[in-house]
């Protein structure tokens, strides 16, 4: 995964979750890999995985059974709810885009017309 | 947080110059730092006051509550920049001397982590390139299960491939029981892999930091805002 | 101390057999020369000699080697890793020490072993000659000359050590030391030996004696007085090393 040292690590590293989630990439009720696991996978510091984990478990994304390791969700309302809060936010992204170029609403809608 | 190491108001100086001016360090067990700043700044000073091998000017400076000394040589790890193994030594005596030296030393983990760093046992340590001495280095450093571990500029003159394994061998000796201190100028290849970030120069520490709180803030990596510092 | 001894010993062993070896080999070769007595009178001054020379030469290795054990440690960079094992600046230098100790030893104990045999070819006549000349007693003298050379390698790993507490970089080092060596020769000789022979001299001239008194006469107690010397350096050097030098 390559990352934009930019912006915060744990964040990325959520937002790459979720999406994997959404795509199916990862299954709900599918362990993730440990702390230590991921943190060499992907090369970055273990607390910041650690974080990423603490992030998902409070966001109810995932549960930690303490010294069994952490687990996705396994409610199928956790992808679509995911689903959503990721769809959404490629919509605001998109609408604010738009709007910087100057486009109005009823413009947006026919050139993504246009596109679909 | 339990810490490991404390540097009050440390000062080093060489005749008339400052090395290190009046610095405040503070290191927690379980976290990789980073101590970063241009050559000369103060870093390898740093390191090797910790160390044991140069005498603070003025200022404290404590390893496990301990002035350095024999005692915190036995628990800290320090990888220096320069080839300070015995030029008589092969690769195996090396791992020999560590192992009669040092209380700590895991010798089947050095022999593994050599397989990895793919060196081998009967070499002088006088033919190998500088990639193979950096990961000759770092596997004597990294078997040991020390508390501290300094590492002064372990990716330097490093090729890409040694360096992937540094990187990989440094994430496996993470422990929450240890700490990391890493000095470099080349951050953009360390930058993730630190929980705390120390920006040093002149002898002064000009910036300091939760490594993700300093993106967030800033806006921009660790890297990027080295850059602009300096 | 033991493992640092053993390290010390194991990157050197096959130096330390080569230069043993070869002046046993040496002294048996001579001897053999002169193993008939009709070569015997032929030969006899000029193997002497020559076992001599080999002699002094592995001597002058020997101590050179010794001073260089502690040279390198403060002024090379393998000293990064020597001061920063989990041992005492005293279990440093002992390591060294005791090396060189032994080597004197060995050395000693060959050089006087071949010593004798040749001294016992010589003609009777002469013999007499060299006993009457010479004039000191002889296992007091050997420690002397053990000990003092032993200080003498102690008392320049002291300059040497003080040298790196004061300056740090290498540029000037050899010269410092030098001149702490030649300083503490003086005033060892000042202070310590000077009034102590002359002690002597006060006594023998007292007791209406004349004798040649020399460096050599000191006896047992120029021994002794070296030991104390020795645990004087050993102490500070040991000090430094453990406090004040920056690597």
């Amino acid at each position: 995964m390559e990352f934009n040292n930019s912006i915060p690590i744990y964040l990325q590293i959520i937002d790459s979750i979720k999406q994997d989630i959404v795509v199916g990439k990862l299954k709900t009720g599918q362990k993730m890999p440990s702390v230590r696991e991921l943190a060499g996978t992907l090369k970055v510091n273990p607390n910041t995985i650690q974080r990423v984990y603490q992030e998902l478990d409070r966001e109810k994304i995932t549960f930690t059974k303490r010294g069994m390791g952490t687990y996705i969700n396994e409610e199928e309302k956790t992808i679509s709810l995911l689903k959503e809060e990721i769809s959404k936010k490629i919509i605001l992204d998109f609408v604010e885009g738009m709007n910087k170029l100057g486009f109005s609403n009823k413009e947006m809608i026919n050139t993504l017309k246009e596109y679909l | 947080m339990e810490q490991i190491l404390k540097a009050t108001q440390l000062s080093k100086y060489f005749y008339q110059k400052k090395a290190l001016d009046k610095v405040d360090i503070n290191i927690e067990k379980g976290k990789i730092y980073g101590i970063l700043g241009p050559n000369g700044g103060g870093k390898s000073t740093f390191l090797k006051i910790a160390a044991g091998l140069l005498k603070p000017s003025q200022g404290e400076i404590t390893i496990d509550n301990e002035k350095p000394g024999v005692y915190t040589k036995s628990i800290v790890s320090y990888l220096p920049e320069i080839n300070y193994l015995y030029k008589w030594m092969k690769i195996k005596d090396a791992v020999n001397f560590f192992k009669d030296l040092y209380a700590d030393f895991d010798a089947e983990k050095a022999r593994e982590s050599l397989k990895f760093m793919e060196l081998e046992e009967e070499e002088k340590v006088t033919t190998l390139s500088k990639g193979m001495m950096g990961r000759l280095k770092l596997t004597l450093a990294l078997s040991r299960e020390a508390k501290l571990y300094l590492l002064d500029e372990p990716l330097n003159g490093i090729d890409p491939i040694s360096r992937e394994k540094i990187i990989t061998s440094i994430l496996d000796s993470y422990s929450e029981k240890a700490s990391i201190l890493i000095c470099s100028h080349l951050i953009y290849y360390i930058e993730k892999l630190l929980d705390y970030v120390f920006f040093l120069s002149e002898g002064r520490i000009i910036l300091s930091g939760n490594a993700e709180d300093l993106r967030n803030k800033r806006g921009m990596s660790i890297d990027k805002l080295f850059q602009e510092v300096f | 101390m033991i493992t640092l001894l053993k390290y010390e010993i194991y990157r050197r062993w096959i130096w330390l057999v080569l230069r043993y070896a070869a002046l046993i080999i040496i002294g048996a070769i001579l001897l053999n020369r002169i193993s008939t007595p009709a070569l015997q009178y032929k030969f006899l001054g000029e193997s002497t000699g020559k076992f001599i020379f080999a002699s002094l030469v592995i001597f002058v290795i020997i101590i050179i080697e010794g001073i260089n054990m502690l040279k390198e440690d403060l002024f090379e960079d393998c000293g990064y890793l020597t001061f920063t094992i989990p041992k005492k600046g005293r279990t440093i230098l002992a390591s060294k020490l005791v090396l060189l100790f032994m080597q004197l030893v060995l050395w000693t104990s060959i050089t006087v072993g071949f010593g004798s045999i040749f001294y016992s070819k010589l003609p009777y006549r002469e013999m007499v000659q060299i006993k009457s000349q010479v004039d000191f007693s002889f296992l007091p003298t050997v420690l002397f000359i053990l000990t003092a050379f032993f200080n003498l390698v102690l008392m320049i790993h002291f300059s040497l050590t003080l040298t790196k507490t004061l300056l740090v970089n290498k540029k000037y080092s050899s010269l410092l030391s030098l001149g702490i060596f030649f300083f503490l020769a003086y005033l060892i000789e000042k202070v310590y030996y000077g009034p102590f022979l002359n002690q002597i001299r006060y006594i023998s001239l007292h007791y209406g004696i004349e004798a040649k008194i020399n460096f050599l006469s000191g006896g047992y107690t120029a021994v002794f007085l070296n030991i104390i010397l020795a645990a004087i350096f050993f102490t500070a050097t040991s000090y430094l090393l453990e406090n004040k030098i920056n690597i």
